[in-house]
């Protein structure tokens, strides 16, 4: 039985995967700014949805992994995720009775905080395009909410 | 929550104040590359694809341009060879030593978008192949930027564009020194600290000048494109567009090291004029090695 189960939460990691390869993967340059962070959205998905499976430690981890990737300062990605899946797992519970318009408000401010977090560092005078990202993101999130629900229930991760 | 915190702020500090952490840094950036690889497989296979799908036709006419071009490359080289040993003698002749040819390596770019807030990219060649931190890394068309991180099947390249790079820079018309900036993505270069009064003009070309011993001599980074005086401010603002393709070049170069530039040239400055033909007043090379010995 917990044979079955650890190898249904390897389907978390897997999409986990997918995510940060959706984040490397070559776009126009005129596009960059505006690429979603689809690994937040699918760290927030699986903390609001199974908060005992996707915990800090996890986030942490994966942003540490989005560090290396990036070639960025350790520790700002892993920080800003920590942070972001500590808030869903404190409102997982309000988060999942929300409608949709709202889920999308507070998934608005989560991505602004790791974005906020995320461009601490960075040495270029900032400008509003560098923001379309939070844009973006907030308009994906019904997609990636369905597509990892349809996944979550299809396998039965729990 | 705590401890992923403390943690996080550990590692921001460890990474920022101390090199302590290099080789996990290192260790770590071999761990993902095959992340890395996989990420950019599907670009590479649709180049592949297209490659071969391509019909007949296309192929002919590739061929013929690239025939065309090895041609003229080729005649180029015939006189590039006669101009290197004249210059060669002639420095001879002057008593200085210098290495007017670099051995380079090819390296290929993974097609893999990094942060946008840093201009970094990932060549797929490492530690195995001898690629070293400051390894000077150039396009057909001129600089791109240097070897930041070397990791053992892959290094992490910085671009001109980098807010965080600086080249030292030479105008080939004057020989005037500056140093170039990058600005990020999408922005134009710039060059700095340079007086109201410079003798700058839109259209000049730069070329590295070899100070700071990183880059080697000669080699294009840009063309001026706007020159600004605005008032108030202390320097110049001078917009360089970078002359190599740095968001389009998919094979780069790896400047090898060869023997250490030597910049012993002892001759003095104002050599007569006469002694040398006036037809190979010209050559760029010529111009920018010796001056920057002018003023120092």
């Amino acid at each position: 039985m917990a044979m079955v189960k650890s190898q249904h939460t390897s389907v978390i990691y897997v999409t986990l995967l997918f995510a940060i390869l959706l984040m490397l993967v070559p776009i126009p340059d005129s596009m960059r700014y505006a690429r979603p962070e689809w690994v937040a959205l699918t760290l927030i998905y699986w903390a609001m949805a199974l908060p005992q499976r996707v915990s800090i430690g996890v986030a942490w981890f994966t942003g540490l992994l989005m560090d290396v990737i990036t070639g960025g300062v350790l520790g700002i990605h892993a920080f800003a995720y920590a942070l972001v899946i500590y808030l869903v797992g404190r409102l997982h519970l309000q988060l999942r009775q929300y409608p949709l318009w709202q889920q999308a408000i507070t998934i608005l401010s989560l991505i602004f905080l790791v974005h906020f977090i995320t461009m601490f560092n960075t040495p270029i005078s900032l400008s509003w395009t560098h923001w379309m990202t939070v844009l973006t993101s907030t308009l994906v999130w019904p997609l990636v909410y369905a597509v990892l629900r349809k996944i979550r229930r299809g396998f039965q991760v729990s | 929550m705590l401890l992923a915190v403390v943690a996080s702020v550990l590692l921001y500090f460890l990474d920022t104040r101390l090199d302590y952490f290099k080789p996990i840094r290192v260790s770590l950036s071999t761990v993902v590359y095959p992340v890395q690889k996989l990420a950019s497989m599907p670009d590479d296979l649709v180049t592949w694809f297209s490659d071969f799908f391509q019909g007949h036709q296309q192929l002919r006419e590739k061929i013929m341009t690239l025939e065309a071009q090895n041609l003229t490359n080729s005649v180029r080289m015939q006189k590039m060879q006669a101009l290197e040993s004249e210059n060669m003698r002639l420095r001879e002749l002057l008593g200085s030593s210098f290495r007017l040819q670099e051995r380079v390596q090819v390296a290929e770019l993974l097609s893999v978008d990094l942060d946008p807030f840093y201009q970094h990219v990932i060549i797929d060649k490492g530690k195995s192949f001898g690629v070293y931190e400051g390894q000077p890394v150039l396009d057909s068309l001129g600089v791109m930027g240097q070897v930041a991180e070397v990791s053992q099947f892959s290094s992490r390249v910085v671009l001109l564009t980098d807010p965080s790079h600086s080249i030292p820079v030479q105008i080939v018309r004057n020989g005037l020194r500056a140093v170039v900036t990058g600005r990020g993505l999408g922005e134009t270069l710039q060059m700095e600290f340079l007086p109201h009064n410079a003798d700058v003009r839109v259209g000049d070309v730069l070329v590295t000048s070899g100070l700071g011993g990183r880059f080697p001599v000669g080699y294009p980074v840009g063309t001026i494109i706007s020159v600004d005086f605005p008032q108030g401010k202390p320097f110049a603002q001078i917009a360089v567009d970078p002359a190599a393709r740095l968001s389009t070049s998919r094979e780069v170069m790896l400047v090898l090291p060869g023997e250490k530039i030597d910049f012993g040239i002892t001759f003095p400055l104002q050599i007569d004029e006469e002694d040398l033909p006036a037809e190979e007043q010209p050559v760029v090379d010529d111009d920018a090695i010796t001056s920057p010995e002018g003023n120092n």
